[in-house]
């Protein structure tokens, strides 16, 4: 079944690495995805995003106007790109910083302080990754094995503390995109 | 035979290597960053040269100089680069020299946007620089077709003597999606002799290339072979897919990124009874004629030329062959805008059900 996803948010917050772990978890899980990037000429700052298609077949065409998610991790993407989740979607938020309301009933919506959750684990830098693990919570994209086998590819032989701190990350993004 | 989730340019530039490329030359521009970023670490590996050039002029005579030596060479660029290539390839040409150029395709004219198009296809197919010369131009539509397609281009750059263009826009050149890379071809090769400078050892053969002025009988000789040439090209190199085209009204060209949206609309369109085929050209030079004139004009309504470039620029060619047996429609976007599926379907659908001029 086709999934098509949205990340989204400034430049810095991981958006575009999110987007890419995820396509990568899918792949190695032995899903077809596509990862295409789009960004501006700011060497900082500005707006970032990616669009991430998933599928049990080789992906189509991997640009997408409507997504099945939407993960805004601030305001002005939230505002830029909420029209283009699907009705029935899901929306995933940085309550941190989209402090707008969803002015939307027919889609989900997750909102976590996913900043102050990775200040809590101790690395900020980690907030993408509660964001994934509430998606992972939330839906059957991606499973949480895919994606930690996926992580450990990258970090495990480098970085075993990173590792243990994303796995810590991504348990508790999973934990709370369950309950909501 | 190994699969990787990798990156449109990273792909192209793996490729090359596994093609036998040993050197590249070239000079940063969006988007294509990322084939002399990825082979400026990767060709020293494989014992090959790495070159940035101080400037796409430099480059591409650099790949001029590192033909002539037998070396099969690369540069590569986005729309504004390849201008300022096209004399070198031009003079590739006139030599006839083989190697490989890759334009990452971006908005245009001018500066244009770093974002991407296909505003390059007149350019390519067409005019690759001055003087009438044609290259094969390859158009992959997913990252394993561009690994292909860059896999044997140095095969037909060879037995041609001339050089091969691959065009893919920038939106291909970012993607990530799962290819599969070939073997290594070996790069040191017999074949090579007829234009290689370089002595071998116990040799005692003085080669030669000629300098790219011919007295005017022998340019004129010269220019016919060409045009013999690419003739052949068109009776045996045509690259193309023709998709659901048995039963089609209307018929969607369209290659690139603009072929896979329009795949997506025609699953869509099909699904709602619309009988939709498509033809993609993957050589856009030479161009797939045959499939236009093998098309039952009894049963197309109309032929719908789909594109990132306004004005739409295949266009020419598709009404040369179709002849006016059918209205050539055309819908795209331009200058960094993106065709997206759901856009894309309703300008298909708006034509199929009549309600386009």
């Amino acid at each position: 079944m086709k999934k098509s996803l949205i990340f989204s948010g400034s430049g810095g917050q991981g958006v575009v690495s999110a987007g890419m772990m995820t396509a990568k978890a899918a792949v190695e899980g032995g899903k077809y995805a596509t990862f295409l990037p789009e960004y501006g000429p700011e060497q900082r700052g500005g707006s970032a995003k990616c669009t991430v298609v998933i599928d049990d077949s080789p992906v189509v065409s991997p640009l997408a106007k409507k997504c099945d998610v939407l993960v805004c991790m601030n305001e002005l993407s939230f505002s830029k790109f909420k029209t283009q989740l699907r009705e029935g979607g899901v929306l995933l938020l940085n309550s941190n910083r989209v402090t707008s309301e969803v002015k939307r009933d027919d889609i989900t919506v997750i909102s976590l302080p996913v900043d102050d959750i990775a200040d809590e684990i101790g690395n900020p830098k980690a907030a993408n990754i509660v964001i994934i693990g509430a998606l992972i919570g939330a839906t059957n994209i991606i499973t949480e094995d895919e994606f930690l086998d996926s992580l450990k590819k990258k970090f495990a032989s480098k970085a075993p503390a990173i590792m243990e701190m994303n796995t810590v990350a991504l348990r508790r993004g999973i934990e709370l995109g369950q309950k909501q | 035979m190994s699969k990787v989730f990798m990156k449109g340019n990273e792909a192209i530039a793996e490729a090359a290597v596994r093609a036998g490329c040993r050197f590249f030359a070239g000079y940063p521009i969006t988007p294509q960053n990322e084939i002399p970023e990825y082979l400026s670490w990767r060709l020293p590996e494989v014992g090959g040269v790495f070159v940035q050039g101080e400037s796409e002029v430099a480059s591409v005579n650099m790949v001029y100089g590192a033909a002539s030596s037998g070396c099969r060479a690369m540069t590569s660029s986005s729309g504004p680069g390849i201008s300022l290539k096209s004399e070198g390839i031009s003079y590739l040409a006139s030599t006839k020299l083989p190697a490989v150029v890759v334009n990452i395709s971006r908005g245009g004219p001018g500066l244009g946007s770093i974002q991407p198009a296909q505003m390059d296809y007149l350019q390519a197919t067409k005019a690759m620089g001055h003087g009438g010369f044609r290259v094969m131009v390859f158009a992959p539509s997913t990252l394993q077709e561009a690994v292909d397609l860059t896999y044997n281009a140095w095969d037909y750059a060879e037995r041609d003597r001339n050089p091969v263009l691959i065009l893919m826009d920038g939106c291909l050149g970012a993607i990530m999606e799962l290819v599969e890379l070939p073997e290594f071809k070996s790069a040191d090769r017999e074949g090579t002799k007829h234009w290689d400078l370089k002595r071998r050892e116990g040799e005692n053969r003085k080669a030669r290339l000629l300098t790219p002025y011919y007295p005017e009988a022998m340019l004129e000789h010269e220019n016919t072979m060409r045009g013999q040439l690419y003739k052949e090209w068109e009776e045996n190199d045509v690259k193309v897919e023709e998709f659901m085209l048995d039963d089609a009204e209307y018929v969607i060209v369209a290659y690139g990124i603009s072929a896979r949206v329009s795949r997506e609309a025609i699953f869509r369109l099909r699904a709602e009874g619309f009988k939709v085929g498509m033809i993609r050209p993957i050589t856009l030079y030479p161009f797939p004629k045959k499939s236009f004139q093998n098309l039952n004009y009894d049963l197309v309504k109309g032929i719908i030329d789909i594109e990132l470039a306004i004005p739409a620029q295949m266009r020419d060619d598709i009404a040369l062959e179709v002849k006016d047996r059918a209205p050539v429609y055309t819908y795209g976007h331009s200058g960094g805008i993106l065709l997206d599926d759901e856009s894309t379907y309703n300008a298909i659908k708006k034509i199929v059900t009549g309600g386009a001029k």
